[in-house]
């Protein structure tokens, strides 16, 4: 029992109706890491938010060394010993990366008033040597760094002062391979001197294979906890879904023509600084991936083709010629776009889902100009349910979904939009097995139905399992062609991504 | 759980009645704007010993309400893409003048050029908000500075009258249609036609309102213009009240407009929760406590600090938190 360092007993959360989290007890051993999973929605994050002191505990307690939790903020929370790097991007721009990493904490290097930054820069890069992240300096301003240098200085914030718990909440899939390696080496570091990690993740062969014990979320309950070195991804999905789920959720055909009708030529396109001299054509009922590194343009290069860029130079048309050059010219020519920055360009979270799915076919729903609530409120209706959003009803705000049901409004608003042409941009991004092999089948139906679909992922196997063909970048630049074959492996695509 | 959910959200579709419906869509925020209102009219109808009820004070509340309001829709618009306009009063003033000069050839000409002098100082607010990409509220203080200097310039020597035929528009039941008017061709664009949402989706989420096609930059300068024109449009309502224009006309129209929307109910912010009724309890509450504490014989320095102390209060208790953004 002496190894036991935190203890959950019947803690429970509900946010209105909604049972984020119910009776869930668990114990946490020191030296232990334990991956955390389940679907969007099962309660995870708000399991460790709750465990930070992000949210309250509606009933039940946390026993951290025989002693009661009792904290009101995340601030409270690191000084017992608790730390968490989260999700979304946290950390704040225009202060310097030290700034960042001391952020609440300056008071060590202030003297009679008045700060050492001289110091304080000097620590933040003594700790960045000790991580292995050469390549950020600590008087640097944090904007100058990619989203992922952003998310290591967040890792070195969160657990400089040496937490006794750490929870990792889907940090990697806004980390390369390199920033992972770094994580994991972060995680056996915290095993080896006796401390706890908490890793949540939906990357199944991730978590098994950098975990000692799995406990599974579903609906807010816990499911089960299992040793890492005795389960399979299998396993682990039923555990979540709670029946049996088809192992492969790819399409299964290999080796069907795909028509040779163009509808959408794209001609030399460039974007400064982003990607150059891009062309390619895209085919009726063809899905057509890109995939690189994230940095190679490949992101860029979507909303370019999209009409969303205004520096862009070459052409993008569709088959009799029409350009596409701005946004409504796109979504006019019933052209569809999904970000991989879901929260800010694919969605307006602060609105209803109502308006979310009818806005791009606003001018389609009019009748001479006028339009009719009743027949609104039935397109949204339709759509929404088409593709099962989990929602109280269509005037629930998009900010109270999870991830994977954001992105179902998402496509429910270009499917209401009979879009033609559909670019996605990292579709399946932080969304869990369920949905994911949902809108697997919702591209291969839309494929069928002859609509023409771009796809874009840092996700290989997606790329293999969905595309016809697929286009890899590399900065900036097209660098090699891949056929659709059952015989693919990751190793050619990385060849000619790195 | 899918199952389960699905099942209890059609047993509530059945469930839900009429009543229920109402009073889904009539949460506490909407009702909110409305008991202040009555609770507004009814402190100051004690405090005046019933004085603030009787015909010849609503007749007076009312003759303030008639430009405020007017102007007040117009702002509306601005404040619901998340935006702020503080030239309103200088607009106010420029268009008066203008209606003032004119009114000496024809009035018809003068409202119209009244309208155009409104639109091409919300014309400029909106170019430079959306090419230069400045926060409206700083650049409306800009204009607001340069319009109410012109005015000041204009009015040196005297104020600048109008001819004096013009008072003879000055009657209630034109005022009143007008106002009407000018508030149900806003409600009907608003309600019954892609305006209303597209607005909305602009102060709630810019990027993915352009993301989902909306033209986000012509949008909002065309607001801003709109807002211009409605005001100068509101500044003939004036001209007939008043007759001649001093450097002080339209002096705190803005800060009127934006306590007023505020106190109706409109979210600072913008977005998805403004509603279009915001305009009307909002002018009202305004106009009831402006007038109560006059007929309270209180000075302007307690007047003023009052509604001050209201304005904040209404805001630290009505904000939105959670949607909270910088203000464009």
């Amino acid at each position: 029992m002496d190894d036991i360092i935190l203890q959950a007993e019947n803690v429970s959360k509900s946010f209105g109706i909604t049972k984020a989290v119910q009776k869930v007890s668990m114990s946490f051993k020191k030296g232990e890491i334990r991956g955390l999973i389940g679907e969007n929605g099962s309660g995870k994050s708000t399991f460790v938010s709750m465990l930070c002191g992000i949210h309250t505990i509606d009933e039940g307690r946390f026993i951290l060394n025989g002693e009661e939790l009792r904290i009101n903020s995340q601030v409270e929370a690191n000084r017992k010993g608790i730390s968490i790097i989260v999700q979304e991007m946290g950390t704040l721009p225009g202060l310097t990366v030290a700034e960042n990493i001391f952020f609440g904490n300056e008071d060590k290097f202030i003297k009679y008033g008045i700060k050492n930054t001289a110091a304080m820069n000097q620590e933040a890069d003594r700790l960045l040597e000790k991580y292995g992240f050469h390549h950020i300096s600590g008087d640097s301003m944090i904007d100058h760094y990619t989203f992922e240098d952003r998310k290591l200085v967040e890792i070195v914030r969160a657990t400089y002062f040496e937490p006794l718990i750490l929870v990792i909440d889907e940090t990697t899939t806004a980390l390369s391979q390199n920033g992972r390696e770094a994580l994991y080496k972060l995680m056996k570091r915290f095993r080896e001197e006796g401390r706890t990690v908490i890793f949540i993740s939906h990357d199944l062969s991730e978590v098994i294979e950098h975990t000692d014990t799995i406990s599974v979320l579903r609906d807010g309950e816990l499911i089960d906890t299992v040793e890492s070195g005795q389960v399979t991804e299998d396993d682990l999905k039923r555990l979540m879904v709670g029946r049996e789920l088809k192992s492969h959720y790819y399409r299964t055909d290999y080796g069907e023509p795909v028509s040779d009708q163009v509808v959408l030529n794209v001609e030399g396109l460039t974007v400064p600084g982003e990607f150059e001299d891009i062309s390619f054509k895209l085919h009726k009922g063809e899905i057509l991936g890109f995939g690189g590194l994230s940095d190679c343009g490949m992101h860029e290069l979507g909303k370019a083709i999209f009409g969303a860029s205004d520096n862009r130079s070459g052409s993008v048309t569709l088959a009799d010629g029409t350009p596409i050059n701005s946004i409504p010219d796109a979504i006019k020519n019933n052209m569809a776009y999904t970000s991989k920055d879901r929260d800010n360009e694919s969605v307006i979270v602060y609105e209803t889902i109502r308006s979310n799915i009818c806005l791009p076919s606003i001018d389609n729903l009019a009748e001479r100009g006028i339009l009719h609530k009743k027949k609104l409120d039935q397109f949204a209706q339709e759509f929404a349910d088409m593709i099962q959003v989990k929602m109280t009803g269509i005037n629930q705000f998009v900010s109270a979904l999870s991830g994977g049901n954001k992105q179902k409004v998402v496509l429910a608003r270009w499917l209401g939009k009979d879009s033609d042409i559909i670019v996605l941009d990292s579709p399946t991004r932080g969304i869990d097995v369920k949905v994911k092999a949902d809108i697997y089948a919702l591209m291969y139906e839309l494929k069928k139905k002859g609509k023409s679909i771009i796809m874009i992922s840092e996700e290989i196997q997606e790329l293999m399992g969905m595309c016809d063909r697929i286009l890899i970048m590399k900065d900036g630049r097209i660098n090699g062609e891949i056929l659709r074959s059952p015989a693919l492996s990751e190793e050619d695509f990385i060849a000619k991504m790195v | 759980m899918s199952d389960h959910t699905s099942l209890k959200t059609m047993e509530q579709k059945k469930d839900k009645g009429f009543v229920r419906n109402l009073l889904d869509r009539m949460n506490i925020n909407t009702i909110l704007p409305l008991v202040g209102f009555i609770v507004i009219v009814v402190v100051f109808a004690f405090l005046t010993d019933m004085r603030i009820v009787q015909p010849n004070s609503i007749n007076l509340i009312l003759s303030q309400v008639y430009v405020l309001m007017i102007a007040a829709t117009g702002v509306f618009m601005v404040m619901t893409i998340g935006g702020l306009d503080f030239s309103q009063g200088s607009i106010l003033g420029l268009a008066s003048i203008v209606i003032s000069y004119l009114s000496f050839y024809n009035i018809i000409l003068g409202i119209i050029a009244g309208i155009i002098a409104g639109a091409v100082i919300g014309a400029i607010n909106g170019f430079f908000h959306v090419k230069f990409r400045i926060p409206s509220f700083i650049v409306t203080i800009c204009t607001m500075f340069l319009f109410r200097g012109l005015n000041a310039y204009l009015t040196t020597n005297s104020p600048v009258a109008a001819h004096v035929s013009v008072t003879s528009y000055n009657v209630t039941w034109l005022k009143v249609l007008l106002t009407i008017l000018v508030l149900l061709i806003a409600y009907l664009l608003f309600t019954y036609t892609k305006l209303g949402m597209v607005l909305k989706a602009i102060g709630a989420g810019e990027t993915a309102a352009r993301y989902s096609g909306v033209r986000t930059n012509l949008t909002k300068f065309l607001v801003f213009t709109a807002a211009g024109g409605i005001t100068g449009f509101a500044a003939f309502l004036n001209v007939i009240k008043v007759g001649s224009i001093t450097a002080t006309a339209g002096n705190q129209l803005e800060t009127q407009i934006l306590i007023s929307l505020v106190l109706g109910g409109l979210p600072i912010t913008g977005g998805a929760k403004v509603r279009f009724y915001n305009i009307i309890v909002g002018t009202l509450i305004f106009s009831v406590l402006n007038n109560g504490l006059v007929m309270l014989a209180l000075d302007t320095a307690m007047q003023q600090l009052i509604k001050g102390i209201i304005f904040v209060l209404v805001v630290a208790l009505t904000i939105d938190r959670e949607s909270i953004q910088v203000v464009k």
